[in-house]
């Protein structure tokens, strides 16, 4: 019980923290005190705090925001917990489809380039989901999403091969997802999107949570399973394209944030991880850009190489804890069958959301 | 394979025969390297023979000899050294998904290299010391992926799939590293992909002895590897110390692997689909597959860098743009990544 409270406070704390850093740390150093003060005064300060630092931290509340909800959709409608855009195609298509005009000088308007994203993302995830099959075992998918991946991959790389020494590096900064020099403009740019996501996002809820129950219990219960599949891969593409195309791809945030949001809460629907994931990826991002900016000061790193490099380990360990748990709980997957994901559990999602809740011992320990 | 059964009969009896599979090999191996040479822009196909047959103008001879002829041969032994460390690593690991790519070797290699030329400590006129980097890389990243899944004998594709991520943290901190250094960029980019353009003779006089040592240990390693393959009880029923075995061929598949890379760069889906090729169409004798992964490697590598050459000098004509070269690792990863789906494919159906 304990241990539960003090993770959400730690989160909260961990999240003011970044905040203040977002904002004061740099050149010029504004004290945390002077803040408020400096917030929209004429002065250099008050010009680089409203007009550069805090576009920006916005810009990596909402793009990790929709990260990491995105990549509880496709975990949870894949029902696979390694289901992240990294892994099915639909982040190196979208950077395929930014990156592409740019290396062959077509000169595209801003306002297009989400649509070029969002055409990439799509036609990458659609690969993987087509070559896979909707319904196989995740693993395949995995592996199907991976030949996906590296393929698009591989384009990328043909387009850097041709590119201009000077272009290189914009695009190689690019993408690993970067966070610099962006304005109000790139926030205000990503608000029709999320006009549009948001509402779907509150709408595929119940069936996110149906999907969770498994591809027989939820076609009984009367949703046509591949369709909606394809309904949350939709979503996904339309959370993940803008942002893409304003800051890149900054990686594995999908990846850790929905595992993060299932720890906070291990017996939460997909609501209540829903909303979390996306406060941990909003989180995740704005942290692992303190360090962009200042690790290497004054040049910047990008704040997509910081999230692999934390992301993937953090997420691998919080994968691991579940699978142990679960099999504490289910030994083997020749008693779960092949229906129900047993190769790759996470918390409270193989064997069925309501026995798997019960069986987790942290929960246990919090209902005694 | 008895001789009543290869020596009179017809032609299908004897394609049975290893050693005519080995030579009709050996033929495409040469097809394919002619291939490669006539391949390439500058000269056209009569001045390459002219130059072949002793004759020609300096310029053609300076083309063929001093460029086309070292990157013909790099691409031959990187293809056979990728090929041979793809199957010692599948049949070490008994796992039919483990190849360098996806086991974080190759882009370990590609970190070590990476980090040892960005930083300064190696570069294009020490390369002994990128190798030595690429393999130390390599193992690290072996390490970590047997950090992660190896004690857990899971099942071959979760361990791929934990080899995808250690592969992403591998490539995000070879990212840093190139943000720190971005001068070394734009040659280094060519090497993400794997490419040939631009290997000469001096590539060459390191390649080919690393190679050497390394696939002969791995070919001394053939018989124990194929018990391995049976699993570790029959293996240790032979007298043969499974653990041990296991160890000597994965050193054997890492170092080669880093041989490769800090040749001709991280050349995509050779080193995880020659050797089912090669189990395809040679058995699971190691002792005549191993050579035969490395012929399929240097076939498939070979034919690819041609292909990228010919399909270069389409696109420049195609587009008009004359610095325009296809990399050898873009169609190697092309063509491999959907092979890998006809794989992934059949063995989800097998399920």
């Amino acid at each position: 019980m304990r241990r539960l409270r003090v993770v959400p406070v730690a989160l909260t704390v961990v999240a003011v923290v970044s905040a203040v850093c977002a904002l004061s740390l740099g050149t010029p150093y504004v004290p945390p005190a002077r803040l408020p003060a400096t917030l929209g005064s004429d002065g250099l300060a008050g010009i680089v705090v409203t007009e550069l630092r805090l576009p920006r931290m916005v810009l990596a509340l909402v793009a990790g925001a929709c990260l990491g909800a995105a990549g509880l959709v496709l975990q949870e409608a894949l029902r696979n917990p390694l289901a992240v855009p990294e892994m099915l195609g639909v982040s190196s298509g979208a950077a395929l489809g930014v990156a592409a005009p740019l290396v062959l000088a077509l000169s595209v308007p801003l306002g297009l380039q989400p649509f070029l994203a969002l055409a990439g993302a799509a036609l990458g995830g659609l690969l993987t989901l087509v070559a896979a099959g909707f319904g196989r075992s995740p693993s395949s998918v995995l592996l199907t999403g991976a030949a996906v991946a590296a393929a698009l991959q591989a384009g990328l790389l043909v387009l850097m091969v041709m590119a201009d020494q000077l272009d290189l590096q914009l695009i190689y900064r690019y993408l690993l997802g970067s966070l610099s020099a962006r304005t109000w403009d790139d926030v205000t740019g990503l608000l029709p999107w999320l006009a549009v996501a948001v509402p779907a996002l509150v709408l595929c809820v119940p069936v996110l949570g149906v999907l969770r129950l498994g591809d027989d219990d939820a076609r009984a219960l009367g949703v046509r399973v591949e369709r909606a599949r394809v309904a949350a891969l939709g979503i996904a593409v339309v959370l993940i394209a803008p942002v893409v195309a304003v800051c890149g791809p900054v990686a594995w945030v999908g990846f850790l944030a929905p595992h993060l949001a299932r720890r906070l809460k291990p017996d939460g629907g997909a609501a209540g991880w829903l909303v979390r994931s996306a406060l941990c990826g909003a989180v995740v991002v704005l942290c692992a850009d303190q360090p962009a900016r200042l690790a290497l000061a004054p040049v910047e790193t990008p704040v997509g190489a910081w999230t692999a490099l934390v992301g993937v380990p953090v997420g691998v360990v919080l994968l691991k804890r579940g699978r142990r748990a679960a099999r504490g709980r289910d030994r083997g997957p020749a008693s779960a069958g092949p229906a129900s994901d047993a190769s790759l559990p996470v918390p409270g999602q193989a064997g069925g959301p309501v026995r798997g809740a019960e069986s987790i011992p942290l929960l246990r320990k919090a209902e005694r | 394979m008895s001789v009543s059964e290869a020596a009179p009969g017809t032609a299908r009896q004897a394609w049975r025969s290893p050693g005519v599979r080995l030579g009709a090999l050996v033929v495409l191996v040469a097809a394919v390297a002619c291939a490669d040479l006539f391949a390439g822009r500058g000269v056209a196909a009569g001045g390459v023979r002219a130059v072949l047959l002793g004759g020609g103008d300096p310029m053609a001879q300076h083309i063929v000899l001093q460029l086309r002829l070292p990157r013909l041969l790099v691409a031959l032994v990187a293809g056979a050294s990728l090929g041979v460390a793809g199957l010692v690593l599948q049949s070490a690991l008994r796992n039919p998904l483990a190849g360098p790519e996806v086991t974080g070797v190759t882009p370990g290699a590609v970190l070590g290299a990476v980090a040892a030329t960005g930083l300064g400590l190696a570069g294009w006129d020490s390369p002994a010391a990128v190798v030595v980097a690429a393999c130390l890389g390599g193992f690290a990243g072996a390490g970590l992926l047997w950090l992660l899944a190896g004690r857990e004998k899971g099942d071959p594709e979760q361990t791929a799939v934990y080899g995808v991520l250690v592969s992403a943290v591998l490539a995000g901190l070879t990212a840093v590293v190139l943000l720190v250094a971005p001068g070394e960029l734009g040659s280094v980019v060519q090497w993400l992909i794997g490419s040939t353009e631009g290997r000469v003779w001096e590539h060459w006089h390191l390649l080919w002895p690393w190679a050497a040592v390394w696939g002969a240990a791995a070919w001394l390693l053939a018989a124990p590897l194929t018990l391995l393959r049976c699993g570790d009880e029959q293996a240790s029923a032979a007298g043969l110390d499974a653990g041990r075995g296991r160890a000597a061929a994965l050193v054997c598949a890492v170092a080669l692997t880093a041989g490769a890379v800090s040749a001709v760069g991280a050349l995509g889906f050779v080193g995880l689909l020659v050797p089912h090729l090669a189990l395809a169409v040679f058995g699971a004798d190691l002792r005549i597959t191993l050579p035969g992964a490395a012929l399929l490697g240097a076939v498939v590598v070979c034919g690819a860098d041609a292909a990228a050459q010919l399909l270069s000098r389409l696109l420049v004509v195609a587009l008009d743009a004359d610095r325009l070269t296809l990399p050898v690792g873009a169609l190697t990863t092309f063509v491999g990544a959907g092979l890998l789906l006809v794989v992934a494919r059949r063995r989800a159906d097998e399920r």
